[in-house]
């Protein structure tokens, strides 16, 4: 051997060609694989599977937002409600404890002067 | 392959990641060599090369998107070649001893044109240099075809396999002591690995 290792193996080494069979079946699986089509837009103008798949994602997000939205105004309404009717509540017991309170004062009074009456010396 | 890479257009880059078929074309024939080539020496049979070749342009194919450059092609087509290979190599002990028989055989028939130019080399030290190559560890492999094959240089190989550049330089200067060992009349001195 009278040339150096790596231009030997350089020589060796060089790119070797697939077969014409091989290099026909590979061009037509690369250029027919369906996965490279798919992201081409719809030739008819709507959307694709995968865009329809988006929207109808966005679309059931945005139900379960505006759902989760509805149920917290009406537990918030529902809240307001028992609120007042507690209050109108309150209202009413404090008027009738007025009333209460009003009726035994007039009747301590009365008795007091009464008593009075009986007792001018007292 | 750099010849290759020159070949195919950024131009036609562009139309292959839109799926225009005539690009794809002239991709799958500009680098089907280089990968092929990196397969069928790396596990060392034609249907295991043609198998992982065929799935390295399907997976280009389907990643074209991200692809920048011809040179990022290139790249990426030996990176992706290189580790597949490995990584088969690693799975399947049993081709630890598949020999490169049918390369010998390929070489000795329908492509003996492809070495009928090698002029003043000798035919019989490459078919045994390569046969010494099928004694390589899968790493150590990939880095001698990468360097003789491709004609890359310690760093972009090291980028390429994602090495550090020392252990690049470690398997090269290792392979070509082994190889040296087992090649009688080999006459390149450990101080005359000026490439490396």
């Amino acid at each position: 051997m009278s040339q150096d290792l790596e231009s030997q193996l350089r020589a060796a080494l060089r790119p070797i060609a697939p077969s014409a069979s091989f290099e026909k079946k590979l061009i037509a699986s690369v250029t027919n694989d369906p996965q490279h089509s798919q992201p081409k837009p719809d030739r008819r103008g709507g959307a694709g599977w995968h865009s329809r798949t988006r929207w109808l994602s966005v679309a059931a997000a945005a139900c379960l937002l505006i759902g989760v939205g509805l149920q917290g105004r009406m537990q918030l309404r529902r809240e307001r409600e028992n609120g007042l009717e507690a209050r109108r509540q309150v209202v009413e017991a404090l008027r009738v404890t007025s009333q209460k309170l009003d009726l035994a004062y007039e009747i301590v009074k009365s008795q007091s002067s009464s008593f009075a009456d009986d007792n001018p010396g007292a | 392959m750099n010849e290759a890479v020159r070949q195919f257009t950024d131009h036609e880059l562009a139309l292959a990641r839109n799926g225009d078929a005539r690009a794809l074309t002239a991709l799958v024939l500009a680098h089907q060599r280089s990968v092929y080539s990196l397969a069928l020496r790396m596990l060392g049979t034609r249907d295991l090369a043609e198998d992982l070749a065929q799935d390295v342009f399907m997976q280009l194919n389907r990643n074209l998107k991200s692809i920048e450059s011809r040179q990022h092609l290139a790249f990426w087509l030996r990176k992706v070649t290189s580790f597949r290979a490995i990584d088969q190599l690693r799975q399947r002990a049993r081709l630890a001893t598949t020999s490169f028989d049918e390369d010998l055989h390929l070489e000795g028939d329908t492509h003996a044109h492809l070495y009928s130019d090698a002029g003043a080399s000798d035919p019989l030290l490459q078919r045994h240099l390569k046969l010494l190559l099928e004694e390589l560890s899968p790493p150590a492999r990939a880095v001698v075809l990468l360097r003789y094959q491709e004609d890359l240089d310690p760093l972009d190989i090291a980028r390429t396999l994602e090495m550090p550049i020392n252990t690049v330089k470690s398997h090269l200067k290792r392979s070509l002591e082994i190889m040296r060992q087992k090649t009688p009349g080999a006459r390149l001195s450990r101080g005359e690995d000026q490439s490396i």
